[in-house]
Order: structure tokens, then C-alpha cells, then sequence
């Protein structure tokens, strides 16, 4: 479907075809997926570090929001319940890649007692922004990119993460000055 | 600290609450006062501000490869070859194991209802014709009944078909996808029933995901799955006891149907079970 007529519709809304993919019409559900990929991968692939990564990530959120479209209730719209389904996606695997890996950045995220003058090594040429943001450490990449952004607030970081806000905020600004140093500004 | 004396350790110690505006007013007035006197640390402000700036502006990143295809395989629950079952499994990741077994699920749900109507005619018709056994008759022939007990402790044995087991006539399944099969009358015959090889073969699929899925799944969630299988099984075991003195028992024979399907439900719930966290 062309970019164009995708923002027409989008700019019209997803309720039709919204409705007709929650009783299982697939190629109404096609079109939501033509409408808000790009976004969607965008999160995944920013959230992770990773391109490849963000392709899998972003086919197992429209799985889930297929599975999950007939709860939809229309409380939100769809774009901002699918975004966050998506963060949810995200964070999910997360947990699920390995105790050890799950416990270093629980940890990681957690510690609010982190200095904000320390420099975590990175030893990285100047390069762009996108690129250092995948270079971030986990924690301080998922709330950067969730802050910064996509526009959520340290409280809803701080719930969606199960972290606190104090926690958030600290490494956000960790993030902030990693990407500094990265950018070499 | 007064305003001309803040050092640049005091204006990194205070510069998340000043970006995020969480400051009282004398404590701002105090980094303000700092920044304009320090080029370091309005650098440092600066660029900050510039990456936030950046990053809300950051552009949509576009996958290198159109992903519906992928996505829309999925949605579409594709029967997968049983056969196939074991060689895929391994080489899926852990993130698709679900998938999988939800896949395999519905397959096996659906290759049930298809025989079971298939053959709701002539059961039905077989039910009402056949003559059901003397208690002499079902004890003369114990082993004809191991195979139905190993149905629940380990239904691949039935499911070869190797012995025989009493008749079940096949119902409709009333549930979309359900494996829902009553023993409307119990018979004597020669070759295991059409209704011991439909459960036998769901609930070896299903007691396999099961086992695949056990280390994704909390220890404790596992723990009782089993206990209720177990009760589960006993409670099937004693239902065929009293069937084979019994045959002609409409209660024991709805017991051991209803057993039968609380298995294939547990079971199915544990298959479709999110990994644990």
C-alpha cells in the first residue's frame, strides 16, 4: 500500500478496519499492519539495538495484537494501545532471555545510586545518533529511547519496566551523557 | 553554597532534576547563576538539550524485508506436519516455542473434529446396534483393557494401536476445536476404538509440547500441572476399573469421558501456557 494512502487512512483512523480485524478479517488487519509498521519497528529495532532483533520483535507484536485485538476496547486509540503493546512485547523478551542476563540489568536498571558524573566505557568513534543509541547499555537504552523518544513519562517508564521513577530518571541521564560522550558535542 | 561559589561537581549532582525541572527555586536559580559563569557546564547542558531535540526528531526506521509474510503465516495457524514436529521444534527459539505449540494444537484439534464427524454417522448407528458385554465377557479379556489404562500414563501405546480396547461411540465436539468425544456405550471389539486413538494421539501431542515447554515454564506452575494430572489419571483408572464391571454404565461412562477431556484441557492449557518471567 503506497505511504500516501496510508496516511490518509491513518489520519482518518484505524476503526473499521480495526473492528473488522478483531472478527478476523486478515486483510484488514494487513492494512494495520501497513499503517503502523514503520513505528512499530522503529521501537522494537531502538528498544533492542538491534535490526534484526527489531524484525523479530515487531512480527511477535502484531501476532499479539492479532491475538489480542478483540479486547481492544477502544478506550485509546488504537495506535497508542498498539504502542504500547508493543513496548510490553518488547520488555517480555527481555525477561526472557536469560536469567543471569535478566538479574545484570534488573540490577542495572535499579541502582539509583549511580553516579551521575561516572563514564561507563565506551570506546566508540563519533558516529550518529541512532547508532549510538544502540550502543547504550540495555537499561539506560530502553528508558532513553522511551523518554526521549517516544514521549513517555518517567512514572509510566517506571510501571511498564518495573523499576522506579527514581530509577528511571537516573538512567536517563546516564543514557544522556553516554550519548554525549559518544557524539563527542 | 551561594550562588557564585556552586562548583562543578554541585552542578553535575544537581543536573537531572534541573533538566527534568524537579528543582526548588533558590537551588535553580543557583545552576543558573553557574551556567552562565561556566563553560563547561552550559556545554553540557547544551548538548543534552540537542540530543533531546534530536531524539524526538529521529525519523521512522523502515525494515530492510516486508515482515507481513512472516506475521501473516502465523496468524493463519498453518496445520504443521506432525511428522515434522520434533526436527522444527529444535530449531526454533524459545520466543517461538508458543507458536508452535499453539500451531500444533490447533492442528491436532481440528484433524479431531474432522474424525470424529466424519464418523458421528455410523457410530451412532453402531451404539444403538451392538450389544453390550457380560461382566464375564470384559474380565475374559483383561488385556484388552491395558491399552485404555495406558492411555492416560502413556498414550503412545495406544496410539500405535498394538491391542485393543472397548469401543466409544464418537459425538459431535460441541466446543470449536475441542476434542470433545463421549463414551456413549461401551463394546466389545477387536482393534482399538476410533475414540482411544482420537484421545491417545491428542494427548501424546499435547503431553509432548508439555514436555518441551517444561523448562520455559515456572517450577512451581509445573509442579501442579503434574498433581492434577495424576489426580486426573487416577480418577480415569477407576472409571475404567468400574467400566469393565460395569460396561453398560451410563454414569461411568460419562466419568471417563469427562476425565478424558479434563486432561486434554489441562493439557492444552499448559501448551498454550506464556513462558514464565
Amino acid at each position: 500500500m503506497p505511504a500516501a494512502s496510508n496516511a490518509v487512512r491513518v489520519a482518518m483512523g484505524d476503526s473499521t478496519d480495526v473492528a473488522l480485524a478483531a472478527g478476523g478479517d486478515r486483510q484488514a488487519f494487513e492494512r494495520l499492519y501497513r499503517a503502523h509498521a514503520t513505528r512499530v519497528y522503529s521501537l522494537c529495532t531502538r528498544m533492542s539495538g538491534s535490526r534484526a532483533q527489531g524484525e523479530e520483535l515487531t512480527q511477535d507484536v502484531f501476532v499479539r495484537t492479532w491475538e489480542k485485538l478483540p479486547q481492544f476496547r477502544g478506550e485509546s486509540a488504537f495506535s497508542t494501545w498498539l504502542h504500547r503493546l508493543a513496548v510490553n512485547v518488547v520488555l517480555n523478551a527481555r525477561k526472557t532471555e536469560g536469567k543471569q542476563a535478566s538479574r545484570t540489568e534488573e540490577n542495572d536498571v535499579d541502582d539509583e545510586r549511580w553516579d551521575v558524573r561516572a563514564r561507563a566505557p565506551m570506546h566508540i568513534e563519533r558516529m550518529d545518533l541512532a547508532d549510538a543509541i544502540a550502543k547504550l547499555p540495555a537499561g539506560a537504552r530502553r528508558v532513553f529511547v522511551l523518554h526521549d523518544v517516544e514521549g513517555y513519562k518517567h512514572e509510566e517508564i517506571a510501571e511498564m519496566c518495573g523499576i522506579t521513577s527514581g530509577g528511571s530518571k537516573a538512567q536517563l541521564h546516564r543514557a544522556r551523557l553516554l550519548l554525549r560522550e559518544a557524539l563527542e558535542r | 553554597m551561594t550562588n557564585s561559589k556552586m562548583t562543578c561537581e554541585a552542578f553535575d549532582a544537581a543536573l537531572p532534576d534541573y533538566l527534568e525541572g524537579t528543582l526548588d527555586d533558590s537551588m535553580r536559580a543557583s545552576v543558573e547563576t553557574h551556567l552562565r559563569e561556566c563553560v563547561r557546564c552550559a556545554g553540557v547542558v547544551r548538548d543534552i538539550e540537542n540530543i533531546r531535540h534530536d531524539a524526538a526528531d529521529l525519523p521512522d526506521l523502515i525494515p530492510a524485508r516486508d515482515l507481513w509474510a512472516g506475521i501473516e503465516s502465523r496468524i493463519a495457524a498453518p496445520v504443521i506436519p506432525l511428522a515434522a514436529r520434533p526436527e522444527r521444534q529444535r530449531r526454533f527459539a524459545p520466543a517461538w516455542m508458543g507458536v508452535a505449540a499453539a500451531a500444533l494444537i490447533v492442528s491436532t484439534a481440528g484433524i479431531t473434529y474432522m474424525l470424529t464427524s466424519r464418523s458421528l454417522g455410523s457410530r451412532q448407528d453402531q451404539a444403538v446396534a451392538q450389544v453390550s458385554p457380560t461382566a464375564s465377557q470384559v474380565d475374559a479379556a483383561p488385556a484388552q483393557q491395558a491399552p485404555d489404562n495406558s492411555l492416560a500414563s502413556a498414550p503412545s501405546q495406544t496410539a500405535g494401536g498394538n491391542s485393543a480396547s472397548p469401543a466409544l461411540a464418537v459425538r459431535t465436539p460441541t466446543q470449536r476445536g475441542g476434542t470433545q468425544v463421549s463414551l456413549a456405550s461401551r463394546d466389545i471389539q477387536t482393534g482399538p476404538s476410533h475414540s482411544d486413538v482420537v484421545y491417545a494421539r491428542e494427548i501424546e501431542m499435547l503431553q509432548g509440547i508439555v514436555k518441551q515447554r517444561k523448562t520455559q515454564l515456572d517450577s512451581s506452575t509445573v509442579a501442579i500441572i503434574e498433581k492434577n494430572l495424576q489426580i486426573i489419571d487416577t480418577a480415569i483408572e477407576q472409571s475404567k476399573a468400574a467400566l469393565a464391571k460395569d460396561p453398560a454404565s451410563r454414569l461411568l461412562t460419562e466419568q471417563l469421558t469427562h476425565a478424558l477431556d479434563k486432561k486434554v484441557e489441562l493439557l492444552r492449557t499448559a501448551a498454550l501456557m506464556p513462558a514464565s518471567t
